[in-house]
């Protein structure tokens, strides 16, 4: 089936199986491979991308439900390092391998969307599903306060 | 001995680039041959730095910290300082990542580089200005002269200084010359990472690629008996369906239609010699190992007076799987005798060599391009995937294919961690003196990527050089025997971070801490009370530095409340080690316990590895080990049951998450010695001790096995 969606504000249409998962959409037909595969299962938080202002798992999202909705993904937020989750990111220097935090920053790109001052408890509960094996969490949660600061409601 | 000229060679590259050409690992070292480099430093017109150097960036940060070094001598300016990762060739004999080494074996030679093109680029200033040398001087990419006012960018010298004759004994920096060592550096490739743009394996996309995941045996040592592809086939997008030596691989036109095609495929496996293999069989087998004596991997002194007291326990540690967030993948495109390949590996060398005898071709037709990669931990060292990948694309007829395993692959059948269990026994004399310590270590060699040979397996300086942690016993106690106990086993083990002595680790730390109870002494005071005597004690190939080791626990007590009461229901505990005679570390841990939940407060590490180069780098680090750690104290476990692996997510096998991350305070000890150690595996082994001993604190109650489950505090 013909699938029609809009990606960082780019409109898509794509012709495929109606329970193709969004992330192998985006990594492999469209080419977008900033959001990650970690689990295929939901338990990862690797791929999360915005529909809306809603953080959801690309891996759980299949194309008929993708039908006629707004994604934004890791690339959206800013090609230069400009929204105010990526300045916080860097400013915070959060990255070890770096694989996992396309996620935490959609992620907390949510967050801040619903919460613009949230405490170390609404960042906790935001990004508890999220997985980062290298173990970066300390400064995560350090970096979602210092986007909360740049206005990371952006 | 090599003099300078052997070590570095100058040339000038196509685009005027100036390109000096040096060794980084000793083990490298020409045998008296043609100087062959196997890192440069290239100097472009346009002042842009490029290191070339054959290490994987995996999260340690070596993308930061190299740079760093060499921009330190160079005088370059940071900004424009890169990191340019090395695909092997012929002049490689060592080329790999892992050991915490990097920065180790790389201080010296990026430090002679950076120099020596710092003191062609003063000379060719020196003679473009008409000046002496010694008037000149280096400063941020720029040579300097004050005497005529004048400043020139290097981009504007690497001709001229290319066509100098290598310079003789260049002298390197004081320490407190330093303006870039030793100052808290942030991610050079950050900015990547966090605009989605940054490219690990499983991003390589290349013309025609066709995308494959593989079906593997349930059961460790299977075969597939035979297979019928009807189903899968008929499955939009998948192209072909091959038998490879790992299984059954569904190659499609995108992930999705591979992971499709392998639901529908109906595979039979033979189960082979291992259907009835279990954790808890292997545990059994453990425990009648540990009757035997076993190999004595260290024998010292004799009991000095009557032992009247004698404590002993036993700790168990379970097996563990790597689960880093990007599972294992490369690319691989057979075309004819030549074999290219796109891998997130820690052994670009390995996979080369491999390849190359699967295929049959030389070694010269393979070429390995290392990729970013999601998290290694030393299940990167394996080359297995690497090798997969080249079997499919030949199997397939050749051209590029990318073979991503699932989450439940990577789970299932990694390199694992090793189980253990560790004997512990220790004797006091009449005046409470301890005088007598034995560790019995039962595990398993490391048996992945190659099997230890039948010498090896009678040698017992094999197993002292596997069981880190447990001949390496920093303390001065008047008699001490350690031995190793082999058991095999049909799973694959390998190194993990921290490789060998976390396990032992575990056991060392938490016994200590049940012998300073039975002593009724602080462990901090029990620790230092039995780290007199010699100042250096070697063990094995490691020398263990005993004041360094009293400086840290000096320091924790001093920055970690050490003795201040906390709440009914909280305790601290601590533990230190000495990781490979190198990096000396100190952990103390608060927790809370409520009704069997665990939760950790905060977390003090002092932290000593010599010469501090990035401390923004080494405080990532002991944090992520700090993680690391409680995820394999506090959730994780893999078991084996009917001869395969249990856990196949996140889901069965936890790791910790942001809300159980406790506060974490990190002390350096201050920049010293003339080498940086290691900072990537330091931090973990005495993580968990530290923990099990504050949740004795808490709770009275003694952990003596892992992970930690509530019905163990009940």
């Amino acid at each position: 089936m013909t699938i029609r969606f809009s990606v960082n504000g780019r409109d898509e249409a794509v012709d495929v199986d109606g329970a193709m998962p969004l992330l192998w959409i985006l990594r492999d037909l469209l080419g977008m491979t900033g959001t990650k595969f970690g689990c295929g299962v939901g338990v990862c938080g690797a791929c999360t991308v915005l529909e809306g202002d809603r953080a959801v798992r690309a891996c759980q999202v299949t194309a008929a439900e993708a039908q006629g909705k707004r994604f934004t993904t890791i690339e959206g937020l800013s090609s230069d390092g400009t929204h105010p989750c990526q300045r916080a990111w860097l400013e915070e220097d959060v990255s070890q391998c770096g694989y996992c935090q396309a996620g935490m920053i959609m992620n907390a790109c949510a967050l801040l969307r619903r919460t613009p001052k949230p405490s170390d408890a609404d960042i906790d509960a935001a990004l508890r599903d999220s997985v980062c094996r290298c173990g970066t969490y300390v400064r995560i949660r350090r970096a979602v306060h210092t986007a909360a600061k740049l206005g990371g409601t952006k | 001995m090599t003099t300078r000229r052997e070590f570095l060679k100058v040339s000038l590259l196509a685009g005027s680039a100036l390109a000096i050409g040096f060794r980084f690992d000793e083990a490298d070292a020409d045998d008296g041959k043609v100087f062959q480099p196997n890192a440069w430093v290239r100097i472009a017109a346009d002042g842009t730095v490029t290191i070339v150097v054959g290490k994987s960036e995996m999260g340690q940060g070596v993308r930061t910290s190299l740079p760093m070094i060499l921009a330190e001598e160079l005088e370059a300016d940071w900004t424009k300082v890169r990191l340019e990762q090395a695909s092997p060739g012929p002049q490689y004999r060592s080329l790999g990542t892992g050991g915490s080494f990097s920065v180790q074996s790389q201080w010296k030679p990026l430090r002679q580089a950076g120099a020596t093109a710092r003191e062609l680029l003063l000379t060719a200033a020196a003679a473009r200005l008409g000046v002496e040398r010694a008037s000149l001087r280096a400063e941020r990419g720029f040579v300097v002269s004050d005497v005529l006012q004048q400043r020139i960018p290097y981009g504007e010298l690497v001709a001229a200084a290319a066509a100098l004759p290598v310079p003789e004994n260049v002298p390197l920096k004081n320490a407190s010359e330093f303006r870039i060592i030793g100052k808290a550096t942030r991610r050079l490739d950050g900015h990547d990472i966090v605009t989605g743009r940054a490219r690990y394996g499983i991003d390589v996309r290349v013309p025609r690629m066709r995308y494959a995941t593989v079906v593997r045996p349930p059961v460790l040592g299977g075969s597939v008996k035979s297979f019928d592809a009807t189903r899968a086939k008929k499955i939009a997008g998948v192209r072909a369906v091959v038998q490879v030596s790992t299984g059954v691989a569904v190659i499609a036109d995108h992930t999705w239609a591979a992971l499709k095609g392998r639901e529908a495929l109906d595979v039979v496996f033979d189960a082979g010699p291992n259907a009835e293999f279990s954790s808890a069989l292997h545990a059994q087998r453990m425990r009648e190992a540990a009757a035997q004596p076993g190999f004595t991997t260290r024998k010292d002194g004799s009991i000095s007076s009557p032992v009247v007291k004698r404590i002993e326990s036993t700790y168990q540690y379970p097996f563990y799987a790597h689960a880093p967030v990007e599972t294992m993948n490369t690319v691989a495109d057979v075309r004819g005798d030549r074999c290219e390949l796109w891998s997130p590996t820690q052994a670009p060398q390995d996979v080369r060599k491999n390849v190359a005898t699967l295929l049959g071709i030389p070694q010269d037709n393979v070429t390995v391009h290392v990729t970013l990669i999601g998290g290694g931990f030393g299940r990167r060292l394996g080359w297995d995937y690497a090798v997969e990948a080249a079997e499919v694309s030949k199997a397939a007829g050749g051209g590029p294919v990318q073979v991503l395993w699932s989450r439940a692959d990577d789970m299932k059948h990694g390199y694992f961690q090793a189980a253990s269990l560790h004997q512990m026994s220790a004797g006091f004399d009449a005046d409470g003196k301890l005088v007598s310590w034995s560790h019995k270590k039962v595990s398993s060699p490391h048996n992945a990527r190659s099997k230890p040979t039948a010498e090896q397996m009678q040698d017992p300086t094999f197993f002292r050089d596997i069981s880190w942690g447990v001949y390496d016993v920093p303390y001065d106690i008047p008699f001490i025997e350690t031995a190793y106990l082999p058991v095999a086993t049909p799973v694959p083990i390998g190194p993990w971070r921290a490789v060998f002595s976390p396990s032992s680790t575990f056991a060392r730390e938490s016994f200590l801490d049940e012998l300073a109870h039975a002593a009724g002494l602080d462990p901090i005071e029990f620790r230092l009370a039995h780290l007199g005597g010699a100042e250096k004690l070697t063990a094995g190939d490691v020398t263990i530095d005993r004041p360094r080791l009293r400086r840290v626990l000096e320091t924790l007590r001093a920055k970690s409340d050490w003795g201040k009461p906390l709440p009914k229901g909280s305790g601290r505990g601590m533990a230190c080690n000495v990781y490979d005679g190198d990096t000396h570390v100190a952990y103390s841990a608060e927790v809370t316990v409520r009704e069997g939940k665990i939760r950790v407060d905060r977390v003090v590490c002092v932290f000593d590895c010599g010469v501090v180069v990035n401390p923004a780098g080494i405080e990532a680090q002991v944090e992520g080990g700090v993680i690391w750690s409680l995820s394999s104290a506090l959730k994780s476990e893999l078991t084996f049951r009917n001869g395969g692996a249990e856990q196949s997510s996140y889901r069965d096998f936890e790791v910790l998450r942001i809300d159980e991350a406790p506060k974490i305070e990190v002390h350096l000890i201050p920049s010293h010695g003339d080498t940086p150690f290691g900072a990537g595996e330091p931090p973990v082994p005495p993580m968990v001790p530290a923990l099990v001993n504050a949740i004795h604190a808490a709770t009275g109650k003694r952990v003596r096995k892992l992970p930690i489950r509530a019905e163990d505090l009940a």
